[in-house]
């Protein structure tokens, strides 16, 4: 499962000792590279100087929370994939996880099959976007631009900066120019099919999307629904 | 029980608040059908007689008592509703800590199983994985533990073991035993003590109070925790003396922190975990004992003292004697 991704890097941020413990040990057996931090201000340190491919954050943690860690490791690095994993199950909480940058969400208790799945599927993620985003960093249409390695796009004169999920799926759908694309496979290929998502957030972000590119969201011209079918990007 | 007598007053106060309001709105309207004469003339002719007539200057003194009583009645409504919410916040609060304290321990456990279950898990590793279930399983009963005490505390029918303690071995005894458990290295604790009394305490009780002080030294301290215990006897009581270098407690807040459910926020140690029940069990279980806690401390990162008075043995009355212990228990330890 994890062949393609063996030695990729993971920084391991929690501070039960016993769970890093356990998580330590299957993440290594599955060929990653594990370095552990016992508290927010030690991620942070982990963070800068050494590079990794992915994070295991918890939230609640001393001296600086999840939330903070996720928001310095994103200005940062627009692209490193952040899986929270936390006791918090408010929706609330979930929310601001992923406003502050982390890209999936997973909630203590877990099952090792379903982390180990994430964490690959994240690593996969990670890995296809790269690689397509180095093939064609800079795209442009209508009156926009996007730069897909940086995450920084405009729309006319206006700068807007993408959330890596917010890039992944306009990356997906820019690739299929012309095709329609179903709510399923754009949960499936870039949620990798969260299971907690439902198929309403597909639409929530193809509404940001309408937002930052189009001159009428409520009249899309390059992001069109397709009635019982799903989505199209159509470049004029 | 707070929460039924919080409501009971509510209404009681609603009930009185409408009450009063109907009768001064009666006197009033009363009032205003008897004067209409006195009103068609008042712009023609303002006369003193109107306002101090004795007659017009009851409703007018009624109206009055009315606006106070109002006002009265709605800080009242306002300061329980305002204790409800505080109360409604710690309480959220301490579900939300205790569901997470509860948590990470249950996820460890699960993690370690589903290991053991899926992985050929070499003989070390899985006895170290063990043990680690163990120390998880140790917390999740500690924790329930201390939730159930507290509530059978609440209503006294806690059964302690009462017994007659050397003071100076069982403390050391404690000390140790806590430290231990919270990994605090034998250099930075200290028990100073020459003290040859008595106290009448329940082991496990104390246990939880010294766990709970340890377990805060080091939660609450920004490097290695260090302690310092002292033991002073004199004729009528023990007192411990248990002091930390840790980021110690605003004078604000002193008062509080044996409060249920408080737990302090430092900006140098954010999210500490716990429950916010650790003190305020303390202060119950010295309660109990007879005994007093008080906490000290020059301000934030001046460290922190805790002073435990217990009542020593020798100068307890026979009352107190009979409370405590059990005649086949005298001198059992």
């Amino acid at each position: 499962m994890t062949e393609d991704y063996k030695g990729s890097r993971i920084l391991l941020v929690e501070d039960e000792e016993t769970l890093a413990v356990g998580l330590e040990y299957n993440l290594t057996e599955e060929g990653y590279l594990v370095e552990w931090a016992k508290n927010g201000r030690e991620a942070i340190d982990f963070f800068k100087s050494g590079r990794f491919d992915l994070i295991i954050l918890d939230i609640m943690l001393p001296y600086v929370n999840g939330f903070e860690v996720a928001e310095i490791v994103r200005k940062a690095d627009p692209q490193i994939p952040i899986l929270m994993l936390t006791a918090k199950t408010e929706s609330g909480d979930k929310v601001k996880g992923l406003e502050k940058g982390a890209d999936d969400y997973l909630t203590k208790p877990f099952h090792l099959r379903e982390l180990l799945l994430r964490v690959n599927g994240m690593l996969k993620r990670k890995s296809w976007y790269k690689g397509s985003s180095e093939k064609q960093p800079v795209f442009k249409f209508g009156d926009n631009e996007i730069n897909f390695e940086t995450l920084n796009c405009r729309h006319g004169e206006e700068e807007i900066r993408l959330t890596p999920q917010e890039a992944m799926l306009l990356k997906y759908l820019v690739e299929r120019n012309g095709e329609i694309v179903s709510r399923k496979e754009l949960l499936e290929n870039v949620w990798h099919l969260n299971p907690d998502i439902e198929t309403r957030t597909v639409d929530i972000f193809i509404v940001r999307l309408r937002k930052y590119f189009e001159s009428n969201p409520s009249n899309p011209v390059y992001f069109k629904s397709i009635r019982g079918a799903g989505y199209m990007f159509e470049e004029k | 029980m707070r929460g039924k007598h919080s409501l009971f007053y509510h209404i009681l106060i609603f009930v009185i608040a409408q009450l009063v309001w109907l009768l001064l709105l009666g006197i009033w309207i009363y009032w205003y059908v008897s004067n209409y004469i006195v009103f068609e003339k008042v712009g023609e002719e303002v006369s003193p007689q109107l306002i101090y007539d004795v007659q017009n200057a009851l409703p007018f003194i009624l109206g009055l008592i009315l606006l106070i009583g109002l006002s009265f009645t709605t800080s009242l409504i306002f300061r329980h509703l305002n204790v409800q919410l505080r109360i409604t916040e710690l309480y959220d609060n301490f579900i939300g800590n205790v569901t997470h304290e509860l948590k990470s321990p249950l996820s460890s456990i699960q993690l370690y199983l589903e290991t053991l279950k899926q992985r050929e898990v070499p003989v070390e590793k899985r006895k170290e994985f063990i043990d680690m279930m163990m120390k998880d399983a140790d917390r999740l009963q500690s924790l329930i533990n201390s939730i159930l005490e507290i509530s059978a505390q609440e209503k006294k029918k806690l059964l302690q073991d009462y017994r007659v303690h050397k003071a100076e071995i069982i403390v050391k005894e404690l000390i140790e035993e806590s430290c231990e458990k919270f990994r605090v290295e034998k250099e930075n604790y200290r028990i100073i003590s020459n003290a040859a009394c008595e106290i009448v305490a329940s082991k496990d009780a104390l246990k939880v109070v010294f766990d709970n002080l340890v377990d805060n030294a080091v939660k609450y301290s920004t490097i290695q925790a260090k302690i310092v215990v002292s033991l002073i006897c004199n004729s009528k009581k023990v007192e411990i003396i248990f002091s930390d270098l840790g980021i110690g407690v605003a004078a604000k807040e002193q008062k509080k922190i044996f409060n249920k459910f408080y737990r302090i926020y430092n900006k140098e140690i954010p999210n500490v975990k716990g429950t916010g029940l650790g003190l305020y069990r303390v202060k119950e279980i010295i309660k109990a004992h007879n005994g007093k806690i008080t906490v000290l401390s020059e301000g934030e990162g001046k460290g922190t003292t805790f002073k435990l008075e217990l009542p020593a043995y020798s100068a307890m009355s026979k009352r107190q004697l009979k409370k405590f212990l059990q005649t086949e228990k005298l001198r059992g330890a």
